[in-house]
C-alpha cells in the first residue's frame, strides 16, 4: 500500500515536471537512515529508483560531507522519502562542508548513540507498556 | 529504462549488492529474475560491520533481502547506446517489413475503391 501511493505520488510529481532526466537532484532518504543525493533516472510500480551520480550525505552539527557512490539502483521497499532539492534554496543553508573521512566518524558515534536510544526505547516499550518487539521475522531491519 | 531492465542489462558485470541487513556482496551478475532475485559469481561478502569477508565462488540471493544495488556507472549509457541501435535496425527491419504490407496494400485500397461504386449503387444490406 506505502509503494503504492509513493508510485501515485511520483507518477502526480513527475507529470508536473514531465521528463524524467530533466529533473534536478533528488534526495532518497533510506529506511536505514542513508541519505542520498543523485539524478532520478527511472523508477517503477514499486518505487524501485534509479539513481544517477549519486552521493551519500552524512551530516553532524552544521557540518556535511559527501560520498561518492554512482549509478545505484533501490528496491523500492526500502525507501522512506523522496524529494526534489531546491539548488537555489540549497546555497542558503548553514552548512559547510568537510572531508568525508572527518566527519565519518562522528557520524558512525551519532549513529549509534541514536541506535541505542531507539534500542532502549523499544526494550521499554516491550517490558512495561505491552508493545510487540519490531523488525520480527521477515523484516530485514 | 525500468529499474529492473537495468538489472537484466547488467547482466556479467560487476556490481555491489548490500541487503538489508547491511551485509554486502561484490561480484559478477550471472542471472536474475523479476522479483530482482539473483546470482552472482566471484563473490567476496562482507558483514554488516564490514570487518569479516567470505569469499564465494556463486552465490544466490533472495530479491525481497535486497537494499540496494551499486552498477557501473556506464551502464546507463552502455544500455541508451544498445536500445538506440536495436531501435535503429529495427525500424530497417521492420521498414523492409513494412514495404511488403505496403505493397500489397495499396492494390486492396484500390480494389475498394472499385468496390466502392457498386456499394453505393446497390447500397447491399440497406437495399435487401
Amino acid at each position: 500500500m506505502f509503494s503504492l501511493s509513493f508510485s501515485l505520488f511520483i507518477k502526480w510529481h513527475l507529470s508536473i515536471f514531465c521528463i524524467l532526466g530533466h529533473l534536478g537532484k533528488m534526495l532518497v532518504i533510506l529506511r536505514d537512515g542513508r541519505k542520498l543525493h543523485g539524478v532520478l533516472r527511472s523508477y517503477d510500480q514499486f518505487a524501485n529508483l534509479v539513481l544517477e551520480d549519486t552521493v551519500e550525505r552524512i551530516y553532524h552539527g552544521n557540518a556535511y560531507a559527501e560520498n561518492w557512490h554512482g549509478l545505484f539502483l533501490i528496491r523500492g521497499e526500502n525507501v522512506v522519502l523522496l524529494g526534489e532539492i531546491d539548488l537555489d534554496q540549497e546555497d542558503d543553508v548553514p552548512l559547510r562542508r568537510v572531508e568525508y573521512n572527518v566527519l565519518e566518524h562522528y557520524h558512525k558515534n551519532d549513529t549509534a548513540v541514536k541506535k541505542k536510544h531507539e534500542d532502549n526505547k523499544s526494550q521499554i516499550l516491550y517490558e512495561q507498556k505491552g508493545f510487540c518487539r519490531e523488525g520480527g521475522e521477515g523484516d530485514g531491519y | 529504462m525500468l529499474p529492473l531492465s537495468l538489472l537484466n542489462a547488467a547482466q556479467n558485470k560487476p556490481m555491489l549488492v548490500e541487503l538489508k541487513n547491511g551485509e554486502t556482496f561484490n561480484g559478477h551478475l550471472v542471472n536474475c529474475d523479476n522479483f530482482m532475485n539473483i546470482t552472482l559469481r566471484e563473490v567476496y561478502q562482507t558483514n554488516a560491520d564490514g570487518d569479516r569477508f567470505w569469499k564465494l565462488k556463486e552465490c544466490y540471493i533472495r530479491g525481497s533481502t535486497i537494499k540496494y544495488l551499486r552498477v557501473p556507472d556506464t551502464l546507463l549509457d552502455t544500455v541508451k547506446d544498445e536500445q538506440a541501435r536495436a531501435r535503429e535496425s529495427g525500424r530497417g527491419g521492420r521498414g523492409g517489413h513494412a514495404g511488403g504490407p505496403r505493397g500489397r496494400g495499396l492494390p486492396q485500397r484500390g480494389r475498394g475503391g472499385m468496390r466502392g461504386p457498386p456499394r453505393g449503387r446497390g447500397g447491399r444490406g440497406r437495399g435487401a
